[in-house]
């Protein structure tokens, strides 16, 4: 996987099987619907569930930093493995199971392009094992603020009109539903999106086999069309982090943005907060758009 | 025979002293056991409204039968085993017996088959709304045919 800016970070389903054995990698599934996993899953893979292992139950975050050494340790994983993560859905939890790990400093990480979709596609074996190493030891890092914006640096990055990203669907990001289409109300009371963001729906990173569309065609959307600067500071948010976690992994890692943020709180945060803006509508509004009219006066106010 | 509650306590029962592994094994197991969707079903899809909306996935239900027989028909699709399952409870404690019986059912049995821990409070929703669309399709069926 050459023309990737990181493409070391990208494994094939061929590299996985050649190292189901290697004790120097671990092989992590995380998807939507976790009995996936427990109907099949890569031979010695373990399992990392969003919603259960990786989110505080009691307060809204993810889980403390003794939590996450815990849940290495249980599952063999050290500072040194070389953890790979696939998944169901174009691998967008494997995505955000991914970025968990970097937020707690983990070194190795990689994802399988593709997820569980190419890997049934390659023909390749599926396993009902029940799979359990010898516990490690895992000393995790402080939470690494450089990739988590919490909503009042969104506030200001948004007032100052910098790159955000919506990676919602076109109605969500139009404020016409506050869900994915099919999937239930999470419990936004307002529709819309972040004034300034631009929608670039998720899917768009995507082949249809669930592998990361090409370098030419991620930079043709990102680069030239959409004239997003890889410098610049960038925030992606979607409705709970979870689609948005891809779209950070694609510009960090396949693209080679050297400054994004995902913005977990996303949707089920901004869409429930009182006097934070918010727009309507097709066309992203907020400073950018405020200026480009030549109006002294903002758009939108916080 | 037995009501559906009564059925349906028997098949929460298998679930009661499972660890979470084996929870999400049975409800597999469950999964698998769901019929495919019956060939007259699947041009019915297209032409009425039948997917349920609530859930995460593509879910479609008839609740269908007589009084004394109800008949729900589903089709899950083949990612989401966790809601096929969920279905395939469903549809072996109501298929042929009284379409009366539906309203009755409980609405804690996710709580005492212990799912809501294992899966978490946005999935436990979407099983809830299939439970809430069976009961209210029946309801609607009953009315109809009464």
């Amino acid at each position: 996987m050459p023309d990737y800016v990181h493409s070391e970070l990208l494994v094939s389903t061929e590299w996985v099987a050649e190292h189901l054995s290697d004790p120097t990698v671990r092989i992590v599934e995380s998807d939507e619907d976790r009995a996936l996993y427990t109907q099949g899953h890569i031979p010695g893979a373990v399992e990392i569930d969003w919603a259960v292992d990786l989110q505080n139950q009691t307060e809204r975050d993810y889980i403390d930093r003794a939590a996450f050494e815990k849940l290495c340790a249980e599952r063999g994983i050290s500072n040194d493995t070389t953890v790979v993560f696939y998944g169901d859905k174009n691998n967008w939890w494997a995505c955000y199971a991914f970025w968990v790990f970097k937020l707690y400093g983990h070194t190795n990480c990689r994802v399988m392009n593709g997820g569980r979709k190419r890997w049934e596609l390659d023909g390749r074996q599926w396993s009902t094992e029940r799979v359990s190493y010898a516990h490690s030891h895992y000393t995790a890092q402080e939470q690494d603020g450089s990739i988590r914006a919490l909503r009042d640096e969104v506030l200001k990055h948004q007032k100052a009109g910098k790159q955000l990203l919506d990676v919602r669907s076109p109605e969500e990001y139009r404020g016409e539903r506050m869900h994915m289409p099919d999937y239930p109300n999470e419990g936004a009371v307002r529709g819309g999106h972040i004034p300034g963001a631009v929608n670039v729906p998720w899917p768009m990173n995507c082949n249809d086999d669930g592998t990361f569309k090409s370098a030419k065609e991620l930079e043709k959307l990102y680069i030239k069309e959409l004239k997003m600067k890889r410098r610049s500071p960038t925030i992606a948010y979607c409705r709970i982090g979870e689609r948005s976690s891809l779209t950070w992994f694609v510009l960090t890692y396949l693209l080679g943005f050297g400054n994004v943020k995902n913005y977990d709180g996303s949707w089920l945060e901004w869409g429930n907060c009182v006097r934070v803006p918010i727009v309507k509508g097709a066309e992203p509004g907020g400073p950018a758009a405020a200026a480009a009219a030549g109006s002294s006066s903002p758009a939108v106010h916080a | 025979m037995e009501s559906i509650q009564q059925r349906l306590d028997e098949l929460i029962g298998e679930f009661a002293d499972l660890d979470a592994r084996e929870k999400l094994e049975l409800l597999v197991d469950f999964a698998h056991g769901l019929p495919p969707l019956p060939a007259e079903y699947e041009a019915r899809k297209a032409l009425e409204d039948r997917r349920v909306h609530e859930c995460q996935t593509s879910v479609f239900l008839w609740t269908e039968g007589t009084a004394d027989a109800a008949r729900l028909v589903a089709e899950v699709a083949a990612e989401a085993p966790t809601v096929k399952g969920f279905v395939a409870i469903l549809a072996d404690a109501i298929n042929g017996r009284p379409v009366a019986d539906v309203a009755a059912i409980s609405d804690d049995m996710l709580e005492r088959m212990g799912l809501a821990d294992v899966l978490g409070i946005l999935r436990t929703r979407g099983l809830r709304a299939i439970v809430a669309r069976v009961k209210r399709g029946f309801a609607n069926h009953a009315s109809a045919a009464g």
